[in-house]
């Protein structure tokens, strides 16, 4: 009877666990008082100029519900964490954020199943930030708030004609040691009917320092170059094998 | 009352209480976006072939044509065929225009519940007929607890019907391999459920499988061509049946046929053949274009099925194969047959694969038999001189309908969210990256929040892909009758003071429009189903 009766009370044994997981599984996830309570201690320390993140990338709707009045666009649309010195996670499930990867907290609490840590590091120093230029801009590119990798991303679109170049030249842009910036397709419904990729190229003094490909897959994809500080011409030039292509790209210059 | 009604009898007491479920269930489901045109569509649908009988009109090809069809390739909804649209719209016509008896919503949605339940009996009979009174039970209400299907059930969709037309084909089939005269049945069945959804063509493949096999092993010995009369010849009314039968029901059921029948049916496929591929995510990845990992329909009935049942199923499984065909039928060779057809497509690579295991809920009959047989066996090889065969099939049996059962009450009424223990809950179902939900169905959740923050006034909501259900919850009276839909995209943020946000990868989108227009990122109310974020509803800075 033992070995006989083994499926069977595997079944039951499957049974009596899967009720269990059930009904813990849908109240897993912190209540709104964890989260009031997660909340208020993020206020409490929360200073002008610091980055919230959530983990998992999922909660987060109820981050920025909670918190959301002290998550400008601006920082809600970054193009990396990198110039943000303190930066707050709020977490659930053991999760962490890819802005706080390699960091270790400064402070940590639990608030029920809420984690609130606060990471503190040197901060990128931005020389100059292209967005923040648009206007200095040739080729007339668009500040947008676009959806790039299904994340937000406030960047500089162009839709360049196919096997035509679009240059866009930032004139005496202030350059640091290095110029760090990211580029993508914006535009799910794009991205979903026409598959080829883009390509921006980045050029100082006519010589190509930076080239990076976003495929459709690819979300928003990081360039970096190295650059000798001072005032220099830059020039953006972004390719795409198709039309209506929504190429979205956006580059500081850091120390 | 004899033992064979009283068999009877307990099968259709699992129908009804299945469609009850169904029906009870589905007040708190949302209005799904495809719904509102079938619903529409139903009710046009339904006063044309009330005109007819009424001799209101004749079956010309203008009128048909206005109702049924027109050049484009979704006019009328044309692109699908009209049998449950038009059971849709009669329920609607009779029992809440005409008898008031329903809401207008449950009375669209009643058919198809209907049909889940007609699912379940079939699950019951065919179980009974197979293995017996205690599998049958087990089977039947192993499918009515199955929590995605309760939530497609309770919806005015094909899905479904799909599933219960699929299954009584089979059924009809296997009875017809009786030898009968006439298996008018098994012909008639198909054209229905050709008539319901065009994934029913997938079918033939299970059948002519089946029906080879079977046939082959039947064979008498002699020279080829005998064997190959005998092979085909074996049961050829059945093959006649499904062959004239099932085209013809599918011509008289779908009046968009009676004109330019080959046309109509090549566009009709050629729609389904070159259809676009929606948004889904699977594993944390948004898959909107081919190739499609293989295993999506398998990983996915993996979470979305209960544990119990699939681990039952899998004993059942091992059991079928260790016992190996004793009857000439092979009834568990077709049940198997039957789901792979159904499932099969979408291990292709290139089937699209939105929409998920609503698409291979034909599978699912099979997986609960299966189960039935796994827990029956079980439970059997538990049996000793102490626990009775009774004891231990009620109590085997019992588990296994129990976590069916948790996992049904926990899902509702967002099961497009929910995952089974095995993924981790709607929680861990988010953490794996699998798809949240889709049609929108989730704003009905919201309403009443959106009730009390509409400005006093009147005003505008942004709802995106829930606009079209916009009006039917305002008829309804479970949204502000002041608060007009929008429209669509960034015109329609300009224009409002409400915007919501119903959570799909894809759909973050319209996050950041309304974070433009709006000058925030904070959403006002965000709802949420077991922890997991499915609305954000924002509000237009004063």
């Amino acid at each position: 009877m033992p070995i006989a009766g083994a499926p069977a009370l595997l079944l039951i044994a499957i049974a009596l666990w899967e009720v269990c997981a059930a009904h813990r599984d849908a109240r897993a996830v912190p209540d709104d008082a964890a989260w009031h309570d997660a909340a208020q201690r993020v206020r409490a320390g929360f200073q002008r100029g610091d980055l919230i993140v959530f983990a998992p990338a999922w909660i987060d709707p109820i981050g920025r519900w909670q918190l959301g009045d002290l998550i400008p666009i601006e920082a809600a649309a970054r193009m990396d964490a990198a110039r943000y010195g303190r930066i707050w996670e709020v977490a659930i499930r053991g999760a962490r954020a890819p802005e706080t990867a390699g960091l270790a907290p400064v402070a940590s609490d639990e608030h029920a199943g809420v984690a609130v840590r606060r990471y503190e590091r040197a901060p990128a120093i931005v020389v100059a930030d292209v967005l923040d230029r648009v206007a200095t801009a040739t080729g007339r590119p668009a500040l947008e708030l676009a959806e790039v990798g299904f994340a937000p991303h406030r960047c500089l679109q162009v839709s360049p004609a196919p096997g035509a170049p679009l240059r866009l030249t930032f004139p005496a842009l202030p350059l640091g040691r290095t110029l760090v910036g990211y580029v993508g397709i914006a535009d799910v419904f794009t991205r979903r009917d026409v598959r080829s990729p883009v390509q921006l190229d980045v050029e100082l003094a006519g010589k190509i320092i930076a080239t990076v490909e976003a495929g459709v897959d690819d979300g928003w994809v990081r360039f970096e170059a190295a650059t000798s500080p001072g005032p220099a011409d830059v020039t953006f030039i972004a390719r795409a094998r198709d039309a209506g292509r929504r190429v979205c790209f956006a580059a500081e210059a850091r120390q | 009352m004899t033992a064979r009604h009283a068999h009877r009898a307990i099968g259709w007491a699992l129908a009804l209480i299945t469609t009850i479920v169904v029906v009870v269930n589905q007040r708190d489901v949302g209005i799904a976006r495809d719904e509102i045109v079938y619903m529409q569509m139903g009710g046009r649908y339904a006063d044309w072939w009330l005109g007819l009988v009424a001799f209101d009109h004749g079956p010309t090809e203008a009128s048909v044509t206005q109702t049924f069809g027109g050049p484009g390739a979704t006019d009328n909804n044309r692109e699908h065929p009209a049998v449950m649209k038009t059971l849709f719209g009669l329920s609607e016509r009779l029992l809440h225009k005409k008898l008031g008896v329903l809401d207008e919503v449950t009375a669209y949605r009643l058919p198809s519940a209907v049909l889940d339940g007609l699912a379940v009996a079939l699950v019951y009979f065919l179980a009974l007929g197979l293995c017996g009174l205690a599998e049958a039970i087990v089977a039947a209400l192993l499918a009515l607890l199955l929590p995605r299907a309760v939530f497609h059930a309770g919806l005015a969709c094909f899905d479904a019907p799909t599933m219960t037309l699929w299954l009584a084909t089979v059924y009809a089939y296997l009875r017809a391999l009786d030898g009968r005269r006439w298996p008018w049945q098994v012909g008639v069945v198909w054209g229905l459920a050709l008539g319901t959804k065009h994934t029913a063509l997938l079918l033939p493949f299970a059948l002519g499988a089946h029906y080879l096999i079977v046939a082959w092993r039947a064979r008498p010995s002699g020279a080829w061509h005998q064997v190959l009369r005998a092979v085909i010849g074996y049961r050829w009314r059945v093959i006649v049946s499904l062959a004239v039968l099932g085209p013809l029901t599918l011509y008289v059921v779908w009046p968009w046929l009676w004109f330019d029948p080959v046309h109509h049916v090549r566009d009709w496929l050629g729609f389904h053949l070159h259809h676009v591929h929606y948004n889904y995510e699977y594993l944390g990845h948004n898959w909107n274009a081919p190739r499609f990992p293989w295993h999506v329909a398998l990983v996915t009935t993996l979470f979305t099925v209960p544990v119990a049942t699939l681990a039952a199923a899998a004993i059942g499984a091992g059991v079928w194969i260790a016992a190996r065909p004793r009857r000439a039928d092979a009834p568990a060779l077709l049940l198997a047959l039957s789901a792979a057809a159904s499932i099969g497509p979408f291990v292709l690579g290139t089937t699209p694969i939105f929409g998920a295991e609503k698409h291979w809920m034909p599978a699912l009959p099979t997986i609960c038999l299966a189960a039935a047989v796994g827990v029956g066996w079980a439970a059997r090889a538990l049996r000793s001189s102490v626990i009775p065969e009774r004891v231990a099939i009620a109590v085997v049996a019992g588990a296994v309908v129990l976590a069916a059962a948790a996992e049904t009450w926990v899902a509702q009424p967002y099961a497009l969210t929910w995952y089974n223990a095995l993924a981790g809950g709607a929680p861990g179902g988010a953490d794996l990256g699998m798809n949240r939900q889709f049609w929108g169905v989730a704003l009905r959740g919201v309403l009443p929040e959106i009730a009390r923050e509409a400005p006093a006034g009147g005003g505008a909501i942004y709802t995106h892909d829930a606009s079209p259900a916009w009006g039917l919850y305002q008829r309804l009276g479970l949204a502000p009758r002041g608060l007009r839909d929008a429209g669509w995209e960034q015109a329609g943020i300009e224009r409002s003071q409400l915007a919501v946000v119903i959570h799909e990868r894809h759909f973050n989108r319209h996050d950041y429009l309304i974070w433009k227009a709006y000058g925030t990122v904070q959403p006002s109310f965000v709802l949420r189903s077991a922890g997991v974020p499915i609305v954000s509803l924002y509000r237009r800075p004063r």
